[in-house]
């Protein structure tokens, strides 16, 4: 017979679970957060980037705006599924907050969280056009993807595997994201402009998604074995990441923010 | 919300002293929901003393075999393991749901794949609906079973696991590691730990050409295997695991101080977390419990705040609240105490509500 006591400790040393029955209360409900919190941003991104595919310049753009559109919400579908497996209630879930509402471009959030909604802050701002939208795109497709990769090989096996599975799709809209970019820096030293406008717009926000450098609550999703490295060791990936592509779509990019 | 159906038990053997293997048929109609994936287990539901309680099992078939069975070895003071071991009879019904889990991969007909598996003790069911299968439906792929018991009384499943050998011949290989019998080979004798891994592995087993391990057993062995696995070379997402569903122990009611209660309509809360008792007022305005808590800087769960996602779950102690919507608990949870608590508005001038249990 195992109590509480004991799953904490297998989980801290490497161990996993495999169904809801055996996780304790308080890993249950970190996990469910961070799930609401994939699936809240997967809608609410989705959500964003759907008005976006017409102001795509052509038709790949559009096709590409509307892949990362339908992947995004399958992705959230499948983690979805997963919280529904420790109760919740699916059919609800999907319509239980206005994915597609935003606030102004001017307000400043910070990093609360609003009444209910998990969708990451940044997801909360309105996107200004073509290249605001791929400008998000790149930043923010560029954190999913290392945010992911540090949840692959969670201790909740099933969850793990969604996140393998999404991983590479998410590669890829990351990828479509900068060859976006590139296409519109190219356009001259105008087009660069504009996208050092939106970089200096969304770069704080994004950053602000990897979370505060001594967080208890990445703390004791390590202690679970949910995450393995910390806030500040992601942020600085993304950073370098950063760098190098804006670097090759402005030329002269070096990292303002 | 969950669905359960009827089964009959239409065959109970008794496997070793402390285990049975019960057959159950589900009702006609609803033959299509339990169609099971290999590894996959099944959620009873049963009353005891007027609560109800659930426990699962994995299934023990292979998903060609036609029939639904499940293990049950009865362990000390478990219920409903004592109930199957000692009062269920051919002809009565237990109520379960459709068939859940992951502890599989997908198929593929045509892979050689190289699989081993870690039992330990009653782990061995899943394993023996993982290793039916893939003998089945991947012809050219092998298995090869680790498993570890106290002796060879307690050895479940040891003819069918002895025929199903002789019947793949090559393809399935099984040792079985024995604690309390001292056998010819050292290797096969002790428990199933790290050492003994890591001399399996260096002298009897190649971990680097497997494709895949499953591993199901208590904690301490699961983490050995997994640890054994990795510093051999098997990439940690090869590994599967499956830890028991074993119940969870009951807890000693947490220590509560200066809970008295208040007068003017307010609610003196006392919420537990992390182990942790803190009294916060819940005032008499509208104001949730997981609000009373949030604003006292406790660091409760929550997501969705609307009644849906469950995420704010905790234990009712003492005391009464109103559940103002609730989407996401069952009857029976709700029966047991558990409260949505971003939904809960206290109705006594105390309560206490944890969110550890």
């Amino acid at each position: 017979m195992s109590d509480d006591g004991d799953i904490l400790g297998y989980l801290a040393r490497g161990g996993k679970l495999s169904a809801p029955d055996n996780a304790p209360p308080r890993y249950r409900a970190e996990l469910m957060r961070l799930m609401a919190s994939f699936v809240d941003s997967e809608l609410a991104g989705a959500a964003g980037f759907a008005d976006c595919i017409n102001l795509g310049p052509g038709v790949k753009e559009r096709i590409a705006a509307a892949r990362i559109v339908l992947e995004k919400l399958d992705h959230a579908e499948r983690v979805l599924k997963i919280m529904g497996a420790f109760g919740a209630n699916v059919a609800r879930y999907q319509n239980v907050h206005p994915w597609a509402a935003r606030i102004g471009r001017s307000d400043d959030i910070g990093v609360t969280r609003r009444a209910g909604d998990m969708r990451l802050n940044v997801f909360h701002y309105p996107i200004m056009g073509w290249t605001d939208s791929v400008v998000l795109n790149v930043l923010m497709g560029t954190a999913t993807v290392i945010q992911l990769s540090d949840y692959a090989v969670m201790s909740y096996q099933p969850l793990a595997e969604a996140f393998q599975a999404i991983l590479p799709r998410e590669q890829r809209h990351a990828e479509l994201g900068r060859e976006g970019l590139d296409a519109i820096g190219a356009r001259g030293p105008a087009a660069q402009k504009e996208i050092g406008d939106s970089v200096d717009y969304w770069f704080p926000k994004v950053a602000a998604t990897f979370g505060g450098a001594n967080s208890p609550r990445t703390e004791l999703l390590r202690r679970f074995g949910v995450r393995r490295r910390t806030n500040a060791d992601l942020l600085d990936e993304w950073r370098g990441r950063i760098s190098v592509a804006l670097g090759s779509s402005m030329r002269v990019w070096g990292g303002r923010a | 919300m969950a669905q359960f159906y009827p089964l009959t038990v239409t065959d109970i053997r008794r496997d070793t002293r402390d285990a049975v293997v019960v057959t159950l048929a589900p009702p006609a109609d609803a033959a299509e929901a339990f169609r099971f994936i290999q590894g996959q287990y099944l959620t009873f539901r049963r009353r005891f003393d007027g609560e109800e309680m659930r426990r699962s099992y994995s299934i023990c078939a292979g998903i060609d075999d036609g029939v639904l069975r499940v293990g049950v070895k009865r362990v000390d003071g478990g219920w409903f393991s004592t109930f199957v071991n000692e009062e269920l009879k051919v002809g009565d019904t237990l109520e379960a749901m459709a068939p859940m889990g992951n502890f599989h991969v997908p198929l593929k007909p045509d892979a050689a794949r190289r699989y081993l598996g870690f039992a330990g003790g009653s782990g061995i069911t899943p394993m023996i609906s993982l290793i039916r299968t893939i003998m089945a439906r991947e012809p050219k792929s092998s298995f090869t079973l680790v498993y570890g018991n106290r002796s060879t009384s307690a050895i479940m499943f040891r003819e069918e696991l002895e025929d199903l050998k002789n019947l793949h011949l090559g393809r399935l290989n099984i040792v079985h590691i024995l604690e309390s019998e001292a056998g010819e080979i050292d290797l096969f004798s002790g428990r199933l730990d790290r050492e003994k891994c890591d001399a399996l592995f260096s002298r009897w087993i190649d971990v680097k050409g497997a494709d895949l391990a499953f591993i199901c057993g208590p904690e301490p062995m699961m983490l050995a295997v997994a640890d054994a696995l990795k510093a051999h070379g098997l990439p940690e997402t090869a590994i599967k695991f499956e830890l028991f569903s074993s119940p969870r122990t009951g807890r000693a009611k947490p220590k509560t101080e200066g809970a008295a209660a208040k007068s003017g309509g307010a609610c003196a809360a006392t919420i537990v977390i992390d182990g942790a008792a803190r009294e916060v007022e819940v005032a008499a305005a509208g104001q949730s419990v997981l609000e009373a808590a949030l604003a006292n800087a406790i660091d409760a769960p929550y997501a969705c705040k609307a009644g849906v996602c469950s995420t704010c779950r905790a234990k009712l102690v003492e005391g009464e609240v109103d559940m103002e919507a609730n989407y996401a608990l069952e009857d029976y949870e709700v029966e047991r105490g558990y409260i949505l608590t971003c939904q809960s508005y206290p109705r006594t001038a105390k309560i206490i509500v944890d969110y550890d249990q």
